[in-house]
C-alpha cells in the first residue's frame, strides 16, 4: 500500500512538474504570440494611419506649385484650397495663408475652402483681426520649421464636432523664401475605426495619445480630446503608468506590464510616424492565457481523473495482491497443515517394515497411498496375546473429511480390539459407536481379521468391504458375508466368519484404489490383474511393490483418483492344530513337504522328519485325551539355520513318551513287542528329544540338525 | 493307501500301494484276519509301491511276521524303496525279515 501511495505521489509531482513546465512555456508562447500580435497589430494600424496621413500630405504637397505659381495672384489662391477640398474627402479644409508682408507688410491673406455641416463647398477668409492667423500654431510651427507640420488634433468646434488634425506646410518662392503656409484640415473621423478596429483579443482596447498626450482614441468616449494622459494617469500610484506614458509620448516603443482595475494586463506602444501620435493596445492578461488556462484547466481535470484512475487500479491491485498473498499465505498454511495431517495420518498405521523382525511365522506389510495428501484409507494390525489384530478400511469420500473419519475409525478398532477378540464383535461396536453421532452419513467399508498366530486359526468379519484375496494352493477370493458398512445400521449385528491359515497361507487385503484404478481410458486395475502380479511367489513387501509399480503403469499419466490401501499377510508359522483323530495324521505329509520345500530338505531326511513327527503326533493323539474325548494337537515346526525344531503340545493327561523303555532291536521275532516302535523311531531321528509338562500341558519338543 | 492281496495256492502277496501312515495302517489293520490266514504260507509283501511307512505300518508286517512264526509260515518283503529300507534299519527289522 505505502508502495502504491508513493507511485501516486511520484506520479502526480512528475504530472504537476511537467504541467507547470508546460504551462510555463505555453505562456512564454502565449505572451509572444501576444506581443507578435500586438506589433503586428500596431504597425498595420500605423501603416493604416499613414497611409491616409500621406495621401493628405501627398495632396498637400502636389499642390504646392499651383499654390507657389499662383503667389504672385493671391485671388487665385482660393482655387488651390478649394481644389484640395473638392478633390481629397479627408481634407475637410484648406486654407493658403499667406505670410503677412509678402504682398503687403502688413496685410493678411488667407481664403479659406472648407465643407460645411452639409457637405457643401464653402469659402471664407481667415484673415480676420479676430482670429489673427499669423499666430495660430499652425501657421506658426511651419513657419518656423521649414517644413510641414502636422498640428496637435483638435475638436472642430466650428463644424460637425468632429476630431480633425491640420497639416501646414510652408510654400515658398522662387528665392527660396516662406511665402504661404498651406494648409489641409484632415477629418479624423476614420481614426477611430481604424484604432478601434484593432481587437487583437475580445477585451483588448487601443488607445491613441496625441503628441501632447490627448486622447485621440479611447475606449471610453468622454475621454476624447477632453483629457491628457497626464491627467487620467496622475491618481495613480504606480510609476509604471508614468514611465509608459513618458515612453509613449517621447516616441518610444516597447511593452510593459501593468494592473489596473484589479487585473494585470499588458500594454505594447508604439509611435505614429510622422504625426507624432503613439499608439498603445491594451491586453488583459487573462485574455492572453485564456485559452492556455482553460486548456490547463483541462489538462489537470484530466490528469486528476487520471491520478485517481490510477489510485484506484492501484488500490484494486493492492487489494487482489493482497488477497493473493493471503490466499498464498493461507494456502501454504493449509499444505503445511495437509502435510501435517499427512504426516500425523501415516504415523497412524503402522508404517515399519518388516514390523516384527523377530518373528519368522508372519511376513506382513501394508502401504497406503492416498490420491491426495490426506485421504480416508486406513489399515491396522498388532499383536496382542499371540493374536494378530488386523483391519482395513475405506471411508466414503475423500481429503480432510475422510481423513477425519479415519482417524476414528482407527482410534476405535484399537480401543475396542484391545480387550475383544471377537472380530464380529469389534466390528458390531464399532459399528454402533460411528452410527451414533453419524451426523454427515458417512460410512466406512471394514475388513476386520484376528488371526491366533499359533493355530492359524483365523476369525473374521466383513462390513462392506471387498473381499480380500487368500493365497493356499491357489489365489481365491476369501469367502465372505458382505454386510453393511460401519456407520450406517446401528442395530447391525455383524456376522463372524472363519478359517484355518495354514502354514505359507497368505491374504491380500485392499482397497477399491487399488482394484479401480484407472487408467486415461477409463478402464478399471480390476481384480484380475491383481491376481496375475501376486501370483509370482515373493516376500509380502516386494507383492506390494509389484502391485504398486503394476498400478502405476497401467494408470499411466492419469492421475491417482483414489486412496490406493493394501496389506498382504503371509502366514508362515510351520504350525498344525490337529483334533485328537488318527485321520488328522494325513495332514502331517505335506506340512512336512512344505518344510523340505523351505528348507531344501532331500526327500531321505523329508521322510525321517515325517516318519518322526508322525510318531511323536500319533502319541498324542492316541493317548494324551481319554476315549470319547476331544481334544487337539498343537505341531509346531521352528526352522532355524542349522536345525529344526517340532514341538507338539496337548491338553491331554500328563503322558511323558520319552520315559518308555528303549526296544531292543536285536531281538528275535517272537520276543519283540508290537509298541514301542514309535518313540524308539523319535529317538533314532531326531539329535534330541525331551518332554515338559507346562501347566496343563504335554510339550514334547524333538530337534534335528541339519 | 492301497491294499492288494493276490493268493496262489499256498503263497499269497499282499501289495500296499502308496503311503502306510498311522491311519492307512489302522485301515490296513482291518485286514489283519486275511493277513495271518495267508501266514500259514508264504507272504510275499510287495512294497514296490509303498512310499512311507510309519511305526504302525511296522506293526503290521511285524504281526504278519509273527503270525509266520507261529505257523511256519514264511515272509519275504520285497522291492522296498531306500527310506523304508532306512526305516527297517533303525527298527531292526532288517534282521527280522527276508529282504528281496
Amino acid at each position: 500500500m505505502r508502495a502504491g501511495l508513493l507511485l501516486i505521489i511520484v506520479a502526480a509531482v512528475t504530472l504537476e512538474a511537467t504541467s507547470l513546465i508546460q504551462f510555463f512555456y505555453a505562456q512564454r508562447g502565449l505572451r509572444s504570440e501576444a506581443t507578435l500580435r500586438a506589433e503586428t497589430e500596431l504597425e498595420i494600424t500605423n501603416n493604416r494611419i499613414l497611409d491616409i496621413i500621406n495621401q493628405a500630405e501627398t495632396a498637400v504637397h502636389n499642390s504646392e506649385w499651383i499654390a507657389k505659381w499662383c503667389l504672385d495672384y493671391p485671388d487665385s489662391l482660393v482655387r488651390v484650397a478649394t481644389r484640395l477640398v473638392r478633390d481629397n474627402q479627408v481634407i475637410m479644409g484648406s486654407t493658403v495663408a499667406l505670410v503677412p508682408g509678402y504682398l503687403d507688410r502688413h496685410q493678411l491673406f488667407a481664403p479659406y475652402a472648407y465643407e460645411d455641416t452639409d457637405g457643401r463647398l464653402a469659402i471664407t477668409s481667415l484673415a480676420t483681426p479676430e482670429y489673427d492667423y499669423p499666430e495660430r500654431e499652425w501657421f506658426r510651427k511651419p513657419l518656423e520649421l521649414g517644413t510641414g507640420y502636422w498640428s496637435e488634433p483638435y475638436v472642430d468646434t466650428g463644424g460637425a464636432g468632429i476630431l480633425m488634425t491640420t497639416y501646414s506646410m510652408p510654400v515658398r518662392d522662387d528665392s527660396g523664401n516662406i511665402a504661404a503656409i498651406m494648409t489641409a484640415d484632415i477629418s479624423l473621423d476614420w481614426l477611430t475605426g481604424v484604432v478601434g478596429d484593432v481587437k487583437v483579443y475580445p477585451s483588448a482596447f487601443s488607445v491613441l495619445l496625441s503628441r501632447q498626450g490627448e486622447l485621440m482614441v479611447s475606449p471610453t468616449d468622454s475621454l476624447v480630446m477632453t483629457h491628457t494622459s497626464q491627467e487620467l494617469i496622475s491618481g495613480f500610484e504606480d510609476t509604471t503608468m508614468q514611465r509608459i506614458n513618458r515612453a509613449m509620448l517621447s516616441g518610444g516603443s516597447g511593452s510593459e506590464p501593468l494592473k489596473f482595475g484589479g487585473k494585470m494586463h499588458q500594454i505594447y506602444f508604439a509611435p505614429i510616424e510622422k504625426t507624432g501620435w503613439s499608439m498603445s493596445i491594451v491586453i488583459p492578461e487573462d485574455e492572453i492565457y485564456k485559452g492556455l488556462k482553460k486548456t490547463i484547466g483541462w489538462v489537470s481535470l484530466f490528469q486528476l481523473l487520471g491520478l485517481a484512475m490510477l489510485a484506484v487500479i492501484l488500490f484494486a491491485i493492492y487489494r487482489s495482491v493482497l488477497k493473493y498473498k493471503d490466499l498464498n499465505d493461507r494456502k501454504e498454511r493449509m499444505d503445511n497443515e495437509l502435510r501435517i495431517g499427512h504426516s500425523i495420518q501415516m504415523s497412524m498405521v503402522p508404517k515399519i517394515f518388516p514390523p516384527f523382525p523377530d518373528r519368522k511365522d508372519l511376513d506382513i506389510s501394508a502401504a497406503l497411498v492416498p490420491a491426495r495428501e490426506v485421504g480416508g484409507d486406513l489399515y491396522d494390525f498388532y499383536i496382542r496375546d499371540e493374536k494378530l489384530f488386523f483391519c482395513i478400511g475405506d471411508v466414503s469420500g475423500k481429503g480432510i473429511p475422510a481423513s477425519l473419519v479415519m482417524a476414528v475409525t482407527r482410534s476405535l478398532f484399537r480401543s475396542i480390539s484391545g480387550h475383544e477378540n471377537s472380530p464380529g464383535a469389534i466390528v458390531s461396536i464399532m459399528n454402533q459407536s460411528m452410527s451414533s453421532d453419524n451426523d454427515n452419513s458417512m460410512f466406512v467399508t471394514f475388513f476386520c481379521g484376528v488371526l491366533d498366530l499359533a493355530s492359524g486359526h483365523l476369525r473374521y468379519c466383513n462390513a462392506g468391504h471387498n473381499a480380500p484375496f487368500i493365497f493356499t494352493d491357489s489365489i481365491r477370493t476369501l469367502p465372505v458375508v458382505p454386510n453393511l458398512p460401519l456407520g450406517v445400521d446401528k442395530s447391525m449385528t455383524y456376522q463372524e466368519q472363519e478359517t484355518d491359515l495354514l502354514f505359507d497361507n497368505a491374504l491380500f487385503l485392499f482397497t477399491d484404489g487399488v482394484s479401480e484404478a484407472e487408467n486415461s481410458q477409463k478402464e478399471l486395475f480390476g481384480e484380475k490383474r491383481i491376481r496375475e502380479v501376486l501370483s509370482t511367489r515373493r516376500d509380502a513387501q516386494a507383492h506390494l511393490e509389484a502391485i504398486n509399480k503394476a498400478v502405476e503403469a497401467f494408470v499411466g499419466d492419469a492421475p491417482q483418483s483414489d486412496d490406493i490401501t493394501m496389506l498382504f499377510l503371509h502366514y508362515l508359522n510351520f504350525h498344525l492344530s490337529l483334533r485328537n483323530e488318527v485321520s488328522q495324521i494325513s495332514r502331517l505329509a505335506p506340512f512336512i513337504s512344505k518344510i523340505a520345500k523351505v528348507k531344501h530338505l532331500d526327500s531321505t531326511l523329508a521322510s525321517s522328519l515325517n516318519l518322526a513327527l508322525e510318531e511323536a503326533v500319533t502319541n498324542s493323539v492316541m493317548y494324551a485325551y481319554p476315549e470319547g474325548t476331544e481334544g487337539t494337537v498343537d505341531v509346531e515346526a521352528i526352522l532355524n539355520e542349522d536345525s529344526i525344531q517340532f514341538v507338539i503340545s496337548d491338553n491331554g493327561i500328563p503322558f511323558d513318551p520319552t520315559a518308555a523303555p528303549a526296544v531292543d532291536t536285536s531281538l528275535g521275532v517272537e520276543e519283540r513287542a508290537i509298541g514301542g516302535l514309535g518313540i524308539h523311531l523319535v529317538r533314532k531321528i531326531m539329535d534330541n528329544v525331551s518332554y515338559r509338562r507346562d501347566g496343563s500341558r504335554n510339550i514334547l519338543s524333538m530337534t534335528k540338525k541339519i | 493307501m492301497q491294499t492288494i492281496i493276490n493268493k496262489q495256492q499256498d503263497e499269497t502277496t499282499i501289495q500296499f500301494v502308496g503311503r502306510m501312515d498311522t491311519p492307512a495302517a489302522q485301515e490296513a489293520a482291518t485286514m489283519m484276519d486275511k493277513f495271518q490266514e495267508a501266514a500259514s504260507g508264504t507272504v510275499i509283501l510287495d512294497c514296490s509301491k509303498l512310499e512311507y511307512i510309519s511305526s504302525s505300518g511296522l506293526r503290521i508286517f511285524l504281526s504278519i511276521r509273527k503270525a509266520a512264526a507261529a505257523q511256519g509260515g514264511k515272509v519275504i518283503v520285497q522291492d522296498i524303496n531306500d527310506n523304508i529300507r532306512n526305516v527297517f534299519m533303525m527298527t531292526g527289522f532288517l534282521n527280522l525279515f527276508e529282504i528281496r
